[in-house]
């Protein structure tokens, strides 16, 4: 059996994290828009940055993923 | 189309354009450098039409459009990198243009250059070396040094690692969502061609291309107004 798919399977479960993150950072941007509607676009601002950034460790995962699948 | 077969097509094959006889051998020119020339060629003419004939008084309606797209662009910008770190704003500018119109070059049928790996390597390093730069102009020698220890000296080896850190999370960044997002895009295609790929197309190429330019700069400018604080 091949298990370097495994390995690559095993990679791509940085995107459980990354789903949690932008969940959070979603639920406390909407938490915080309802307190203060008037800040709307900073929050807004910030939310997009924060969830670039959490969505990065999925991407990370699926780029060792596809280096564990392809590079030989 | 066989998914592995795609990705050996989008990430293995040899992307060679041009081959030109340089010294004993050949000098190869890969096709995202192709592609920048383009893109560079579009942005250049583009600049030309929209900036020829500027006035000061009874301004036509193309000046006013390029002229609040300009100001709003630096304004977007400095407020990023601060008072301190303004003259860093027409750099980081061209960063984001070049960006932005590099990854929605996927919607015009040719492959983006920040696909390759090489082209989003360079740009972080320039990224970085900007950073560092605008550290040493700040600070002085001396002071660029001390404050790899600052607060305190424990967090030294941390500071160190993270001149590496920075640059590797960026292009990867950059890379992994464009190349993601083309991989998904031709799986999309595969599936059923005429229709299904347009909403998807919107998010992947056009919201997911400019977010992550955004980001790109957004994180670069951080980092100025950080090194300059």
């Amino acid at each position: 059996m091949n298990l370097t798919a495994l390995g690559a399977a095993i990679a791509v479960f940085t995107g459980i994290g990354a789903g949690i993150g932008i969940g959070f950072a979603t639920s406390k941007a909407t938490d915080a828009v309802a307190r203060q509607p008037e800040a709307d676009g900073k929050i807004m601002k910030l939310l997009i940055l924060g969830c670039a950034l959490a969505e990065a460790t999925a991407i990370y995962g699926f780029i060792i993923a596809l280096a564990i699948l392809f590079v030989k | 189309m066989n998914i592995s077969e795609l990705i050996h097509e989008i990430l293995l094959e040899d992307k060679t354009m041009i081959k030109l006889p340089f010294g004993d051998g050949m000098f190869d020119i890969k096709a995202s450098v192709v592609h920048t020339w383009i893109i560079m060629a579009v942005v250049f003419v583009l600049i030309l039409i929209l900036t020829s004939n500027m006035k000061v008084h009874n301004i036509s309606r193309r000046q006013a459009a390029v002229e609040s797209f300009v100001l709003f662009v630096r304004g977007v910008v400095k407020g990023i990198l601060g008072e301190k770190a303004d003259r860093y704003t027409d750099y980081i500018c061209t960063v984001l243009i070049f960006l932005g119109i590099a990854n929605l070059s996927g919607l015009f049928g040719i492959e983006p250059p920040t696909m390759d790996l090489n082209v989003t390597v360079a740009l972080s390093l320039m990224s970085i070396i900007l950073v560092e730069a605008a550290g040493i102009v700040e600070k002085g020698v001396g002071g660029w040094l001390k404050s790899f220890a600052a607060p305190i000296a424990v967090v030294l080896p941390m500071n160190i690692l993270e001149l590496f850190i920075r640059p590797l999370s960026l292009c990867m960044r950059l890379f992994g969502n464009v190349l993601g997002a083309t991989v998904i895009m031709e799986l999309i295609k595969g599936i059923f061609a005429p229709v299904l790929p347009v909403p998807f197309s919107l998010y992947f190429d056009i919201f997911d291309g400019m977010i992550q330019a955004y980001v790109f700069v957004f994180l670069t400018s951080l980092y100025i107004g950080e090194a300059v604080e």
